[in-house]
């Protein structure tokens, strides 16, 4: 576990290099707990990102990686580095969120639909508010902007916004949105076109307030 | 001067605002958005909206996973390292005699503890009776045999002979030599005026069984 080890104290919380990678693998495939461990440290946090923004819950998003991270464990021996290391967990992530919300939507369709989330906005905008340099108002006025963008990401449909999610948030390149959705770069593209232009839509009278 | 004329609306120019922005843009189109947002301020407001979306996406707090879903999801993947038959099975062998290891040990020591004891102090019980042997078992042997007459000529005869629990001669059987009428007469007397310590089994007396071998006795009474 040499690999693990060393890559985790030089490179703490940073994607191995792909030279790298290929070893690291194979620290995963003889069933390292050490690498693991470092999988867990590198992935997790952007992981729980995205399965968050798709399936708009904390308590899914939590359940749903765990259920990621035992996929990728199980799986690991069969992943033949056709694609990259985080590509293949995203691959895996996306279905998981994806099966997920499915399952939920089935399960709740009479229920009332919130895609607010369940810490109150103004509760973290206060906390924040004590520890910044901000002003409250500013910092009151960010965490609204960031509800409101939120709800907006949220109301889009799931293609959608699982594209502007992995390329504005996450910043991969088409290529790999294309492996991870299993899709062709020009449907990446189009689905990008058309999330960015209905997201616009829902906030033109919000965005940019105080840049126009 | 195509490229500058290679869109013909804003409608058209604007489907290629998303890979303007991420610059995956062929250099010629690249030209002609940048021809048409110098004279068209609609497409330059959309454009910039655009941009503030974006801008507005990155800004968005990245979620960070609890300490204790973190603690948990390690917790997992140690259960998925050590999940083997041998692994699940010596740990729940550990645990399952854990319990027990203080007291059977305990119990063990205090055992060999009392047993060495008991067998320090222990002498086996002498027979009070002189004449009883506390062995399991013992064979009959000749006591007395009776004084007479007794010539083989030169042949040994070798007799078996039955003895009771009184000492007694139940009867006898010639193994080898010679069974003359004459030698058997004599056998006879010999043999039932002759006395026997009877064999025992436990300490008490039992049938056994005698093996004589007689030669050129001669027996004056």
């Amino acid at each position: 576990m040499g690999i693990a080890r060393s890559v985790s104290i030089t490179l703490e919380q940073t994607l191995p290099a792909v030279n790298e990678e290929a070893a690291f693998v194979g620290e995963l495939r003889a069933g390292s707990e050490d690498a693991f461990a470092y999988l867990l440290t590198v992935y997790q946090n952007p992981v729980f990102n995205l399965v968050w923004h798709i399936v708009e819950n904390s308590a899914d998003a939590s359940d749903v990686l765990q259920d990621v991270f035992v996929k990728v464990f199980k799986g690991i021996k069969g992943f033949n580095g056709d694609s990259s290391l985080r590509t293949w967990i995203y691959r895996i992530a996306v279905h998981e969120a994806s099966n997920h919300r499915r399952g939920w939507i089935r399960r709740h369709w009479r229920e009332p639909f919130s895609v607010d989330d369940q810490e109150s906005p103004s509760a973290a905008a206060a906390s924040e508010a004590a520890s910044s340099e901000r002003s409250p108002y500013q910092v009151l006025e960010q965490a609204e902007r960031e509800v409101v963008v939120k709800r907006a990401l949220a109301s889009l449909a799931p293609p959608y916004r699982t594209v502007l999610v992995l390329r504005e948030i996450e910043g991969l390149p088409y290529e790999e949105i294309a492996q991870v959705l299993g899709l062709a770069e020009g449907t990446v593209k189009s689905r990008l076109l058309r999330g960015r232009e209905l997201l616009r839509r829902k906030l033109a009278g919000y965005v940019g307030k105080e840049h126009v | 001067m195509w490229a500058r004329n290679m869109f013909e609306t804003c409608l058209e120019i604007r489907h290629h605002f998303s890979d303007y922005m991420d610059d995956f843009c062929a250099p010629e189109a690249r030209k002609a958005i940048r021809y048409h947002l110098s004279f068209c301020e609609v497409c330059r407001d959309r454009l910039d909206q655009w941009q503030m979306v974006r801008e507005e996406l990155r800004a968005l707090p990245r979620r960070q996973v609890p300490q204790e879903l973190a603690l948990r999801m390690r917790v997992r993947v140690s259960q998925r390292v050590h999940d083997n038959l041998l692994s699940r099975l010596w740990v729940h062998c550990e645990n399952a005699l854990k319990p027990f290891l203080i007291p059977a040990t305990g119990g063990v020591l205090s055992a060999l503890i009392c047993f060495c004891l008991f067998m320090g102090s222990y002498v086996a019980p002498a027979s009070d009776d002189p004449d009883v042997t506390v062995q399991w078992a013992t064979p009959a042997s000749v006591q007395l045999l009776a004084p007479m007459d007794f010539s083989t000529d030169d042949n040994t005869v070798v007799v078996l002979t039955q003895i009771n629990a009184e000492g007694r001669a139940k009867g006898y059987q010639v193994l080898s030599g010679q069974g003359s009428p004459e030698l058997m007469q004599r056998l006879d007397r010999m043999v039932y005026f002759s006395t026997f310590r009877p064999a025992t089994m436990f300490g008490r007396p039992t049938d056994g069984q005698v093996v004589l071998s007689l030669r050129r006795i001669t027996v004056r009474g």
